[in-house]
């Protein structure tokens, strides 16, 4: 056999909390990759927040050996994140495999991402081997799950090995079948080098790494490449695999799985889904797929100390090395200073990279509401895309806008359906279909503006349906909409950062929640603060918040110094956090919270 | 001069507002504590004690004199105790450091433990004060509170330590229980004024977590007044006290001239203090202790807090502290630690607004403003 023929490149697709770190994590340790004493749980998700969220953001490969009938396999599990805002990379990832293992959940059965992640997999020409997962479970229904995998995705699972990644049982059917029923990766060893890069990362010490997968040729230090998109040559001055650790090895050849480094200085020279080859021998076509990821949603963001705005752009530019879909430019707003507004590619996205920032870097930082791209049709012709609320030109300079809108598709039992298009008409959603995948299970679609989704749908949809319909959408072009601009006045003084661009329709209400929202959040000052919500210079909403009456008048009890200067020191704290418009000061969650207004609502 | 504290933390049973270090079990601890507590005042010695080197900057040098001219037995309720153990506890300290003449020395009481044979016998032990644990003269609100006396025990209180001839009597007043309004709490003070009531401390209400009240009020939360009401309460009684010969010499506190507090003086103005007892605090060169505030750590003599404070906490403390009260905040002070005050943008705008004011080298809050002074200190701290 030869060294290609015992290479298995493959993923693992589920839907979220199905089981898909704890198997990578089993694999790993039967394969005798790592020792038991040291496995950490769920050791792919290698960030504090994947652990914590239970969600894998970063993919992180890795090459097991598996010994099977005399011969020793080379098995590339390509981890894979599970979540909508990162359809790309996961596309990216899924062409660099040969097969998908798709996992389901025994009690749970196909959920939305079952059937997205299935889809995704197929269409990317991958093998599909289906495992049934968390069969300790007392409600666990294997082969109830098997037809339904059968009629809801159609793929053949009679076969499937039923497991339990927890306890580890039949965690070898899984190997066996990794082996037998997944095709080897097809490729010229000898050919021109042709490689996908899948995944990018920063190392201080190495520069841009890139994780690649050889589909042709080979390659090994000292080799001059050159990234096809960018057309930037790079000397190789590392090559390695994961183990899951990384190791160098000599070279990677066509089949191959690993990692290069380059001196590669600058992190925007490394793009996901490029294709990189030799830059002496180079190949005429790129691998198909390079897509220039769009970031759908965006916000400002904002160093809560002034000064920290150089350490917020390196924070923000180390971030997009490991993260080729986030983007940033410099912004001013006068209520919070230089910051930036970044691009996301939804709104997990946002959080994770804002409280990566935190975490990470040990950045304290406001964000302002997130918003979408408008395109602004003016009255000279001209057409203007804006994602900051304050850039809105004047009403009469526009002729008329147009927002983003996505298609959903939600999944749901049908028991929930009467609820779900209640709250897509609300959210000015426009019905398109609705279609019986079986009879416990139907998927609504509507086109719905991509503004509307960023407020609180998610959370709104799960609450209505007790957590049992999934929503999935993809973008689907502009639409003509009456928007108009709210700007939010403290004491008078319009707040920047304040300001929302919502339907005309529901201007009022949510002027009106969100002066209510802030009277709740802005604490009581020396003076009387008004707020007030306003349409151009018509105040349609107005809250007051009254003059701070007292703040102490506690005893000092038996000379406890301590415990008062502690109080008072926590209180400093707080204030750090606080930014000032005009005389007013405001706690820097107040920007975020226009999210979270039609929660209050309900 | 050094100022001493004494913490009996025993009571009869306790408040429904109490958080702090205090006991039902008398008679099971009180032997063993009272021999703890002994011992420890003969133990003392300032050789124990480091010298915080900050305090050179301000031209201080380490402590050894065992001059003390305030002594405060606070608790708990220390007219749970009997006479002797009380005299122990006075000669104790009268051997082990040097107690000047005229000192002050105050013990607190509550006014259903008070009788006029212990009253006496406070006197004749040399106790010139006596703090006087009143709260309300509102039955109702006594009871809701968990207090074991009425209104006309708590005069009858003032009367018998009046017959001793103790003339320098405190009285606790708390706002913001259920039936206050302005008007009922004048008249209180009219009550107290009129029994020639030299001192009155008025707190408002703190709702600790984990005490009965705080429990009673995360149920009934428009039981008590709103703190509008309260501050309210709080400064037109203020300015009632202050056209009755009162001065408010600290957020809380108002005296007739000459009847301040000279040991809570102390706790304001950075001066030395020792505690002893259960959870007892101390502030010596510069650092801060606390006793354990469990018996057996106490007796173990161990301590619950030894803070050592910087610069900048030496400075956050006298900003604090001197917005406090009448002492008002020393630039030069700050200035030697190395905070220059009078170019901080807050200190500017705080003076432009009249909230707070400079005379000589010290400045101070505006009394107008004593019920927001966090505000105000967390914006000098900045």
């Amino acid at each position: 056999m030869d060294r290609i023929d015992k290479i298995r490149n493959f993923c693992i697709v589920a839907h979220i909390d199905h089981g898909k770190s704890t198997l990578a994590d089993r694999l790993i340790e039967r394969t005798g990759t790592l020792a038991k004493r040291d496995m950490q749980d769920q050791l792919l998700d290698s960030m504090d927040i994947e652990r914590e969220k239970g969600i894998t953001i970063k993919l992180t490969p890795t090459r097991m050996t598996y010994h099977y009938q005399g011969e020793d396999y080379e098995l590339n599990l390509i981890d894979t994140p599970g979540h909508v805002d990162f359809t790309y990379e996961v596309s990216r990832s899924l062409a660099a495999c040969e097969g998908a293992i798709l996992i389901v959940d025994a009690s749970q059965g196909v959920e939305a991402q079952t059937l997205a992640n299935a889809y995704l997999a197929i269409d990317n020409n991958l093998d599909i081997l289906p495992v049934i997962n968390k069969i300790d479970l007392p409600s666990a229904r294997p082969e109830e799950v098997k037809k339904e995998i059968e009629d809801v995705v159609g793929i053949p699972a009679m076969h499937a090995p039923c497991i339990s990644a927890k306890d580890g049982t039949n965690i070898d059917q899984v190997l066996e079948m990794i082996v037998k029923e997944f095709p080897s990766p097809k490729g010229d060893e000898n050919g021109k080098l042709k490689c996908l890069i899948f995944d990018s990362y920063y190392d201080n010490f190495k520069g841009a790494i890139c994780l690649i997968r050889v589909f042709d040729g080979s390659v090994k230090v000292g080799d001059k490449i050159k990234m096809m998109q960018t057309g930037k040559v790079f000397d190789v001055t590392e090559v390695g695999i994961f183990v899951p650790f990384v190791k160098p090895i000599e070279s990677l050849k066509a089949g191959d799985v690993g990692y290069l480094a380059g001196s590669i200085k600058n992190l925007s020279d490394v793009e996901v889904g490029d294709t990189i080859t030799s830059a002496i021998n180079p190949i005429d076509t790129p691998l198909p797929g390079y897509k220039k990821v769009q970031p759908v949603v965006f916000c400002g963001v904002f160093p809560v100390d002034g000064a920290k705005y150089n350490e917020l752009k390196d924070a923000l530019e180390k971030l997009k090395l490991n993260d080729a879909s986030l983007e940033f430019q410099p912004e001013v707003s006068q209520a919070l200073g230089y910051g930036f507004r970044c691009g996301f590619l939804g709104l997990l996205h946002l959080e994770i990279i804002t409280e990566r920032i935190e975490r990470e870097f040990n950045l304290d930082i406001i964000t302002t509401a997130p918003s979408v791209y408008y395109r602004v049709h003016k009255t000279d012709g001209k057409v203007e895309e804006l994602s900051n609320p304050s850039s809105l030109p004047p009403p009469t300079e526009i002729n008329y806008i147009e927002e983003p809108v996505v298609k959903a598709s939600i999944y749901t039992p049908p028991e929930y359906v009467g609820a779900i298009m209640e709250l897509c008409q609300d959210k000015r959603g426009v019905y398109k279909d609705l279609t019986y995948l079986d009879t416990n299970r139907v998927r609504v679609s509507y086109i719905l503006p991509l503004g509307e989704i960023i407020f609180d749908f998610f959370d709104s949809l799960k609450s209505r349906t007790k957590g049992y319909a999934s929503l999935d959408y993809e973008m689907a072009g502009y639409e003509r909409s009456e928007l108009v601009r709210v700007d939010i006045l403290l004491n008078g003084e319009k707040c920047d950062a304040l300001s929302i661009i919502v339907h005309k329709d529901k201007a009022y209400s949510r002027g009106r929640a969100l002066t209510e929202k802030l009277k709740k959040i802005i604490p009581r000052q020396l003076f009387e603060v008004p707020i007030q919500a306003a349409i151009g210079s018509k105040v349609i909403a107005r809250e007051t918040v009254s003059a701070m009456r007292k703040d102490v008048l506690a005893k000092c009890y038996g000379g406890d110094i301590t415990r008062k200067r502690k109080l008072l020191e926590k209180q400093k704290e707080g204030k750090k956090r606080m930014r000032k418009i005009g005389s007013v000061e405001i706690p820097s969650e107040a920007f975020m919270s226009i999210l979270k207004l039609d929660d209050e609502d309900k | 001069m050094l100022g001493i504290y004494i913490h009996i933390p025993f009571c009869e049973r306790k408040c429904n507002y109490c958080a702090f270090s205090s006991f039902v079990n008398i008679e099971k601890e009180q032997d063993r504590y009272i021999s703890s507590l002994l011992q420890e005042i003969e133990d003392f010695t300032f050789d124990n004690y480091e010298f915080n080197n900050e305090l050179a900057k301000l031209g201080k040098t380490k402590t050894q004199t065992y001059d003390v001219d305030t002594i405060y037995i606070g608790g708990g309720t220390p007219s749970l105790l009997n006479l002797d153990i009380l005299a122990k506890i006075l000669n104790k300290i009268k051997e082990k450091f040097n107690v000047i003449q005229n000192s002050e020395i105050t013990i607190e009481c509550n006014p259903n433990s008070l009788t006029l044979e212990k009253a006496l016998g406070y006197k004749s032990l040399g106790i010139n004060r006596v703090s006087l644990g009143i709260q309300s003269l509102d039955d109702e609100e006594l009871k809701f509170i968990g207090r074991l006396h009425n209104s006309s025990q708590a005069l009858e209180a003032i009367d018998i330590v009046k017959e001793t001839g103790i003339k320098n009597i405190s009285c606790d007043l708390i706002i913001g229980l259920q039936n206050q309004t302005p008007e009922k709490f004048k008249q209180q003070l009219e009550t107290l004024i009129k029994k020639d009531i030299k001192h009155i401390s008025t707190y408002m209400l703190q709702i600790e977590d984990g005490t009965p009240l705080a429990k009673f009020v995360s149920h009934n939360a428009d039981y008590l007044p709103s703190e509008d009401e309260n501050v309210l309460i709080y400064k037109e009684n203020a300015s009632f006290l202050e056209n009755n010969g009162f001065k408010r010499y600290e957020v809380s506190n108002f005296a007739k001239i000459g009847y301040e507090s000279r040991h809570n003086f102390k706790y304001w103005t950075g001066e030395n203090y020792i505690g002893f007892g259960l959870g007892a605090h101390s502030y010596i060169d510069g650092i801060r202790y606390a006793n354990a505030s469990n018996f057996e750590d106490y007796y173990n003599r161990k301590l619950a807090l030894k803070e050592i404070l910087s610069k900048e906490e030496l400075i956050e403390e006298h900003l604090m502290l001197g917005l406090r009260c009448a002492c008002g905040v020393d630039i030069k002070y700050l200035e030697k630690l190395g905070k220059d005050i009078e170019n901080n943008e807050n200190f500017k705008y705080l003076l432009k607004k009249n909230i707070i004011f400079k005379m000589g080298n010290k400045f101070f809050l505006e009394p107008n403003y004593y019920e927001v002074n966090n505000y105000v200190i967390v914006k000098l701290m900045a």
